[in-house]
């Protein structure tokens, strides 16, 4: 999952700057799977513990002097448990290679503006056409990271099929891991999403039926992708 | 029969509540003898999933001076449809709205479950959250970059009927008008005059001719003063202004020369917003964040001159009683503080800078109204980032996890008293029969403020027992306390939580027994670290201690079993085995040793200290050690230097730093690369398994700690060197040449010294 990863923290401004989670990692967090707050019970009550007391651990792999030791091998020994959680790290990683259509997405918000103007101030309306225009311009200049043009192919499905909170929830993702590329105009996609679940239903249908020569009338709306929380 | 450990646990989960006795000695003199005073950690907002709140108002006592909240240990008679108040016995009738109970129909505040119930009362229009930024703006470029993308980030996660507003300051503060057309003026004010919130409100234009003021002068309700505010805007109306402007935010323009400091006027900005909030949305919950880079350093409030060569104060300074702006500053803030307590408005402080910023001065404006302290080198870390990004936290609900303007009351049955509080909160100077003369933290009252809290905020509440020595223990006799919460929910509800305990009186000579094994020596550990450290914000270090050593010594001649003047047969129950070593590691921890920390950072560590609940607090007096190798799961281990060991890898969590340690052999494995050999998978696992845990840790707390991967011979090692009991040192020579841990280079004093003192001065009667 693309939208769950940890990148390591500002090393060279914070000092010992600890790892930074995704949004969605963040999130989307289970139960805690295991509860570090255990202390060693001290030996005898209250006596600390003495020196020298505590055996060293018989050890395999023990170094001989004056050389280095391998790991003991695999098998046999106990090894930690180790439950493979969604918490490795991991880069933003190609899992699929579908490039997603600016014209696409720009289209739908552009429709669902269009809905808007009915309904709303022109002043707003003008404000977020301004701001997706700043998206087109960054999107085919070539300023967007592949994650970041994913992200908004899947919200402008999720806001083309009414899915509001979902798409919210996308935008929210987006504010928060790519905040650097997405500040400038993501504010308007927010009102976007505001605005148009707040229209009566007469008006959001032609955001729904996708129309326009630029797009394939029959492209079906593919509801595979992530929805929200 | 349950333990005590199992009724510790249940009455934590249950009522958010650890006592420090769970068995009451009867008469004062006695409960004085226990050295550790019946006290409590309380957190009234704590997390309890699976109670849904009711939607009626809790039924009252209808005595003036007690109004206890009906609660399941009434005495109830159903016929009648009367009820024996707890605390006062006054009997009432049920309001008629309970004409149908009975036995069998009970409403739920009767339930013994419902020990802790809430209760969402409708009075009074809904008042709306509100947001104040205040942002410096001498900042480094990328730092402010960093924050303005950051503050933006922010808009995206308030609620969108939240109100926002945001102040700049540098040389000048200016207070920006957010509309949504058109040009944003902004209003400046000079950063160093004085100004009365009078003033400000003037000039501001928020006082209105007297005839817009509502009847007889009152205040105007909050939507009144909504539609008036320009500088304070539902997020949904001006977020892309907003937006905007942040993104237009430039650094201080005026000219900083060398060899000096930025003027930075931190002190009348932070006027400016107190003044504004007061004259628009007193009695409303709002937050005001404050965004620093350095220290003010000029006006009302200044804590270093601009001249480069005078360094900020020291704790040498403060000895020498060389910190010029010390007291007049702290002073200014402090007012600055209780203003703001006053209406209910909370303060968080983000301190991003590589040197101190003045929080010593500063820190009351969030300890008074329960704000958050963030402190961290730069805006551009990951630390402060997702730090700032968890205060936004949302709930199993999707409900924020923060409260406002919460008044926490306490009421106890006629044997107790409360004789105060420690905790992010102030006095509200309520006098009553339930309060003790005797004061300990905040003091003299019944209720206090807290203006801000969220599900982990943690009160530490003393008590004293008042009935004369040789009163008769009334058979199955319970003393009760009654913790009577309300506050503003995220959701802008007003609600109420209530919560109701009880516990069993004891006769201190014939029971002592049954009173010590009801010892909760975690609970007790943080309740009298929370006294130490409100003792060191007042005395001198070496007295706190001397005072806290006095106290562990008298609880071990009390209930250490002993022949007199023979250290050797000194033995101590079970209940208090871990006593003596949480006192030595609270000994030697950053709230009551100043020794290498900085003013600030002093008052950063005992901020967070008296809020976290039970388990962090536990967690920085005694950081947490893991230790992970081939010889099994991981497991905790002592913090101990025998602990170190070169098969092992250590994670040690002391809640503001989480330290991973590889041993001196698991080291060299890493070095040499075995993890990355296909047969060698079982070590990568175990060099994985403590990130994966320490990730873990990473997820949860706030604010975010620093992370630190170290291993055997690191100059980093000494975060975990320094805290772990120096058990071997150069001094004690027998430990060499043994694989037994490691040697600390330390003249400090070790668990075995301390004890062996212990020891001989509590099987002695000098003290």
């Amino acid at each position: 999952m693309e939208d769950m990863y940890i990148k390591p923290g500002n090393q060279e401004r914070g000092w010992n700057d600890p790892p930074q989670f995704s949004y969605g990692l963040q999130t989307a967090r289970g139960p805690q799977r295991s509860l570090l707050n255990k202390r060693a019970a001290p030996p005898g009550s209250g006596a600390p513990p003495p020196c020298g007391v505590t055996p060293p651990p018989l050890n395999p792999a023990g170094p001989p002097p004056g050389g280095l030791a391998t790991p003991p091998p695999p098998g046999g020994l106990a090894t930690p448990p180790h439950p493979i959680g969604p918490m490795r790290i991991q880069g933003e990683v190609d899992s699929w290679s579908s490039e997603p259509d600016v014209d696409v997405v720009v289209g739908v918000l552009n429709r669902a503006l269009a809905a808007c103007r009915h309904a709303i101030k022109d002043q707003v309306c003008n404000d977020v056409a301004k701001r997706l225009c700043l998206l087109k311009d960054s999107w085919t200049s070539g300023r967007l990271s592949l994650p970041v043009r994913r992200r908004m192919d899947t919200l402008s499905k999720e806001l083309q099929l009414g899915h509001w909170d979902s798409a919210d929830e996308i935008h929210r993702s987006l504010m928060v891991d790519h905040v650097t590329e997405v500040s400038q105009w993501m504010v308007g996609v927010k009102r976007l999403i505001a605005e148009t679940r707040n229209l009566s239903p007469a008006l959001l249908e032609s955001l729904q039926k996708p129309a326009g020569p630029a797009e394939d009338p029959a492209r079906p709306v593919d509801p595979v992708s992530q929805s929200g929380p | 029969m349950t333990t005590y450990q199992e009724f510790i646990q249940q009455n934590e989960d249950r009522d958010g509540v650890r006592f420090s006795w769970n068995l009451w000695p009867f008469s004062r003199q006695d409960a004085t003898r226990l050295v550790v005073p019946v006290s409590c950690l309380f957190t009234p907002l704590k997390e309890r999933p699976n109670l849904p709140p009711v939607q009626y108002e809790p039924v009252m006592c209808s005595r003036a001076n007690c109004k206890a909240v009906l609660n399941p240990l009434c005495q109830v008679d159903f016929r009648a449809k009367i009820w024996a108040c707890n605390f006062c016995f006054q009997r009432n009738p049920f309001p008629p709205s309970y004409g149908g109970i009975s036995e069998v129909n009970q409403p739920a505040e009767l339930m013994p479950q419902f020990s802790t119930i809430e209760y969402i009362v409708q009075r009074g229009p809904p008042a709306p959250l509100i947001f104040l930024y205040v942002v410096d703006t001498c900042l480094e470029e990328e730092d402010l970059q960093a924050l303005k993308e950051s503050l933006q980030m922010s808009l995206s996660l308030l609620p969108p009927n939240a109100l926002v507003g945001l102040i700049t300051f540098g040389r000048m503060v200016q207070v920006h008008e957010l509309s949504c057309e058109g040009i944003s003026k902004s209003y400046v004010f000079r950063g160093t005059k004085d100004l009365s919130s009078k003033q400000i409100q003037e000039m501001l234009g928020l006082t209105k001719p007297a005839a817009a003021v509502g009847q007889q002068g009152r205040p105007l309700a909050p939507q009144d003063a909504a539609a008036s505010c320009r500088f304070l805007q539902p997020v949904h109306r001006v977020d892309m202004n907003l937006t905007d402007l942040l993104g237009e935010l430039q650094r201080d323009p005026w000219p900083v020369p060398q060899g000096k400091r930025p003027l930075r006027s931190t002190g009348v900005a932070l006027s400016v917003a107190v003044g504004l909030l007061e004259g628009t949305f007193p009695n409303t919950g709002a937050r005001v964040m404050l965004f620093i880079g350095g220290p003010p350093t000029q006006g009302p409030g200044m804590v270093v001159g601009d001249e480069l060569k005078t360094p900020i104060r020291s704790w040498h300074d403060i000895q020498k009683d060389n910190a010029r702006h010390l007291k007049k500053a702290t002073k200014y803030y402090e007012a600055l503080a209780n203003r703001s307590a006053v209406n209910g408005h909370s303060i968080d402080i983000y301190a991003c800078a590589l040197d101190q910023t003045g929080l010593l001065e500063m820190k009351c404006l969030s300890n008074l109204t329960g704000g958050h302290i963030v402190m961290g080198d730069s805006f551009n870390t990951s630390l402060f980032k997702q730090t700032f990004q968890r205060v936004f936290n949302k709930d199993y609900n999707g409900d924020f996890r923060m409260a406002f303007g919460g008044v926490m009351e306490v009421k106890t049955s006629r044997e107790l008293k409360v004789c105060g509080t420690i905790g992010p909160c102030v006095s509200l100077n309520s006098k009553g029969s339930c309060v003790s003369e005797n004061e300990m933290g905040i003091g003299g009252t019944s209720q206090w403020k807290v203006c801000s809290l969220d599900p982990s905020t943690t009160l530490g509440i003393y008590f004293e027992v008042v009935n004369q020595h040789n009163a008769p223990v009334p058979q199955g006799g319970r003393g009760a306390i009654q913790f009577v919460t309300q506050y503003q929910h995220s959701n802008t509800q007003r609600r109420i939580r209530v919560t109701t305990v009880a516990r069993n009186w004891a006769d201190a000579q014939s029971q002592i027994q049954h009173i010590e094994s009801s010892f909760d020596q975690e609970a007790a550990a943080v309740l009298m670290a929370r006294l130490g450290v409100f003792r060191a914000e007042s005395e001198e270090g070496p007295d706190v201690l001397r005072w806290l050593d006095r106290q562990l010594i008298r609880l071990c001649q009390k209930f250490g079993q002993f022949n007199k003047d023979d250290p050797t047969s000194f033995k101590l129950s079970e209940s208090l085995s871990l006593y003596p070593q949480f006192m030595f590691h609270l000994r030697r921890s950053p709230f009551l040793q100043v020794f290498n920390n900085s003013p600030d950072e002093s008052s950063y560590y005992r901020h967070h200290f008296v809020r976290q609940d039970l388990t962090q607090s536990l967690i920085m007096v005694q950081p947490i050690l893991y230790a992970y190798s081939f010889h099994g799961p991981p497991e905790p281990v002592l913090l101990d230097s025998s602990s170190i060991l070169p098969d092992r890898i250590l994670l040690m969590d002391t809640f503001f730093q989480l330290v991973i340690y590889h041993g001196e052999t698991i080291a060299q494995w890493r070095k040499a690369g075995y993890q990355d050999m296909p047969e060698y998978e079982n070590f990568k696992q175990l060099l994985q398994a403590p990130l994966d845990d320490a990730q873990e840790i990473l997820q949860t707390r706030f604010p975010m700690p620093r992370y630190i991967d170290t291993e055997h011979g690191g100059s980093q090692a000494r975060f975990l060197l320094s805290k772990v009991n120096p058990s071997q040192t150069h001094n004690n020579l027998y430990a060499w040449g043994q694989e037994t841990g490691a040697p600390i280079l330390t003249d400090d004093v070790s668990l075995q010294v301390f004890m062996d003192h212990l020891k001989k001065l509590a099987v002695s009667n000098s003290v």
